[in-house]
């Protein structure tokens, strides 16, 4: 396979592993305050993924893919709110240990790598394109 | 006399930029990787020097500059250490800025190549038309 096809199959492959990571960031913040419903019931568990280099054999490229996906075995809080239906004797209910702060972060991250592997793609494409340019301006 | 091989040479200088934007790309798409190095292509001065100590692929899965023959002697090497980056909490050597700005360059100096091709064309061109 050509070097100029491989950097967009690879850069396809970035793409696809940076929303996945968005994809479990939004989950993550969707279900930041997703309690259990029965009382002293465990609540969402943050959900992590972890990326690989992965060599395509056909092309001999060095793509990227999700590796891992995983939860957070971090520990929950505990908040007051007897009312819930998932507190427990003592009216606490567990929540989930989603820190909105890092999933932001991540997000951010996430975004920048998902630009990166754009301009990339559009650079193998200027390139093929002036490429073919050659035969155009030789008539 | 020699003649000039400006089009072998533009060739063989558009395949090292395409083998460095692929070997970017890769470098980009894995950013995030952990444990990933980053890598680079042995400058194109090496490529012209050394045309003849090329190593022999002895699998498909290993790296070589591209499947065109076994004439072409681009390698794949790490990259040295990028001293602002240097390896992060990931094991990651990847600096996001300098592969873009190393994109840039491919991209200018891909321009100027496909230009000079496209302009002695023309000159050939000339002379065949008279």
């Amino acid at each position: 396979m050509d070097p100029l096809s491989a950097a967009l199959k690879i850069a396809g492959s970035g793409l696809e592993v940076q929303s996945t990571r968005l994809r479990i960031v939004s989950e993550n913040i969707a279900n930041a305050r997703s309690t259990g419903d029965t009382p002293g019931a465990d609540p969402y568990r943050r959900k992590t993924l972890t990326f690989g280099a992965q060599l395509d054999r056909a092309s001999g490229a060095e793509m990227v893919g999700v590796k891992k996906l995983g939860e957070d075995q971090g520990k929950f809080t505990e908040e007051y709110d007897p009312n819930n239906p998932a507190a427990n004797a003592k009216g606490y209910v567990k929540m989930p240990n989603v820190n909105m702060l890092v999933e932001m972060a991540d997000m951010r991250e996430a975004n920048r790598s998902y630009d990166a592997n754009l301009q990339t793609i559009k650079q193998a494409r200027d390139l093929i394109s002036s490429t073919i340019d050659l035969l155009k301006s030789s008539s | 006399m020699q003649p000039i091989q400006l089009f072998a040479l533009a060739s063989r200088q558009a395949e090292w930029l395409q083998v460095r934007q692929q070997v970017v790309t890769g470098n980009i798409a894995n950013a995030n990787t952990p444990k990933y190095h980053a890598k680079d292509v042995s400058p194109f001065q090496a490529v012209l020097d050394n045309s003849d100590v090329g190593m022999a692929r002895t699998n498909p899965a290993h790296f070589s500059g591209s499947e065109y023959g076994d004439d072409n002697d681009i390698r794949v090497e790490e990259a040295p250490l990028n001293q602002e980056v240097g390896v992060q909490e990931s094991g990651n050597t990847v600096g996001l800025e300098e592969e873009l700005s190393k994109t840039g360059d491919i991209q200018r100096e891909y321009g100027l190549n496909t230009a000079l091709v496209s302009s002695f064309h023309r000159m050939m061109l000339m002379v065949v038309k008279r």
